[in-house]
């Protein structure tokens, strides 16, 4: 069976054993192959925040790309070597001078999975699914983030087959930085819009 | 839930565990050869009647078992019992 | 009918069982067309394994946080966005837009 290391079940979950029950029963029954399962895992696995990081790195150095990301964010990433997965559709939403972004899925927790991977505990969480859509910023200013008065909060709730990701502004100070130093600024939360890239030189892992 | 009074958001962070992948995996291969749908998996996990007391890889493998069963292509005691089987080799309850 | 962007709505206060991807916080208020996402399978209906067809088409719609919350304090005109179905929408009163 996939990855089973009895050893290693330290859960107490009665779900663990349901779910594995399900696996063999559908392997036995040549519903799903152990190959399709085993990919499906790779494939999560081989999703990150990182790749939300190269988005965003490569729209901060590059005008064209960053018109791409914020046009068509699935042919984006698939320029970037991301396979951005159908149908459900990737938009990235920009933050300016004058607004910031903040994402959320009230109903159930969507998340642009086919592109960062596994969405963090918090994001699925009741506490961030009810109160990110009413009070923002007392949720931002949790995450160490106040955006300035004048700055308008947008929330998008991701109520359909859409799934958001924030393109934050380039911090200040970070004209020497090459494109992997760039991308190592741009943190998970600020791709969800919680908080804002690292300042280049803070050591916080944010 | 959009809305509702809550309080501070945890910030802990759990270990995926290799049941949850499996949970993950399984809903997805499930959907990538049609026999579910994100939206049946949804829909499954709404009404969950111990929706509340579910952690979400809990929910998630929950409703895929709801869909099989509703479908027919598995049985709630073949599952049962091979769960069963599964603890006993596990050296659980 | 097909809404354009800037045009006003109203969220349709439905109570209909089943499953729905309009949020409880958003029935019967007032916001606008930010643009048509496109149009898409019913999932209220393929998440009873149906073909959702029709498709239905899917809107970006905008509100005024001001607008949804009684006690929204902010001094800048935040704002909310969902995806709404246009089934759930009907055309607005004007709102404070």
């Amino acid at each position: 069976m996939s990855g089973h290391h009895p050893h290693e079940e330290t859960t107490t979950s009665p779900y663990a054993a349901r779910i594995r029950a399900i696996e063999a029963l559908l392997l036995e029954k040549g519903i799903l192959t152990e190959p399709e399962v085993q990919d499906r895992i790779s494939y999560m696995e081989a999703r990150s925040p990182a790749n939300g990081a190269k988005l965003v790195a490569r729209a901060w150095i590059d005008d064209e790309f960053k018109g791409l990301l914020l046009s068509d964010g699935k042919a984006a990433a698939s320029q970037l070597g991301m396979d951005p997965e159908h149908p459900a559709e990737f938009v990235v939403v920009q933050n300016t001078p004058k607004v910031h972004n903040l994402i959320v899925c009230t109903l159930c927790s969507c998340y642009p999975r086919a592109i960062l991977g596994r969405p963090p505990d918090w994001y699925k969480s009741f506490e961030y699914r009810s109160r990110s859509v009413r009070e923002p910023r007392a949720v931002m200013r949790e995450f160490g983030f106040e955006p300035p008065e004048n700055v308008e909060v947008l929330v998008h709730d991701s109520t359909a087959d859409v799934r958001y990701m924030v393109l934050s502004m380039r911090p200040s100070g970070t004209e020497d930085l090459d494109e992997e130093g760039l991308a190592r600024l741009v943190t998970r939360d600020s791709l969800v819009g919680v908080s804002v890239p690292r300042a280049p030189g803070a050591t916080d892992p944010g | 839930m959009g809305g509702s009074p809550a309080g501070p958001i945890g910030r802990d962070q759990h270990e995926v565990e290799d049941w949850e992948r499996l949970s993950d995996a399984i809903n997805s291969a499930l959907g990538a050869r049609g026999l579910q749908s994100t939206d049946e998996h949804r829909r499954a996990i709404e009404s969950l009647e111990n929706y509340r007391d579910l952690s979400y890889y809990e929910r998630w493998a929950a409703a895929t078992e709801r869909l099989l069963v509703e479908k027919g292509i598995l049985t709630d005691r073949e599952i049962d019992e091979r769960a069963a089987e599964i603890e006993r080799r596990w050296g659980g309850p | 009918m097909t809404y354009g962007p800037g045009d006003q709505v109203r969220v349709l206060p439905l109570e209909k069982p089943g499953h729905v991807r309009t949020p409880d916080y958003l029935k019967g208020k007032n916001g606008w067309i930010e643009f048509l996402i496109g149009p898409y399978p019913n999932p209220e209906v393929l998440a009873y394994g149906l073909s959702g067809l029709p498709e239905r088409n899917l809107y970006k719609v905008g509100f005024k946080q001001a607008d949804l919350w009684e006690d929204y304090r902010c001094p800048a005109e935040d704002r909310l966005y969902a995806d709404v179905y246009e089934h759930w929408l009907e055309p607005g009163e004007g709102g404070t837009a």
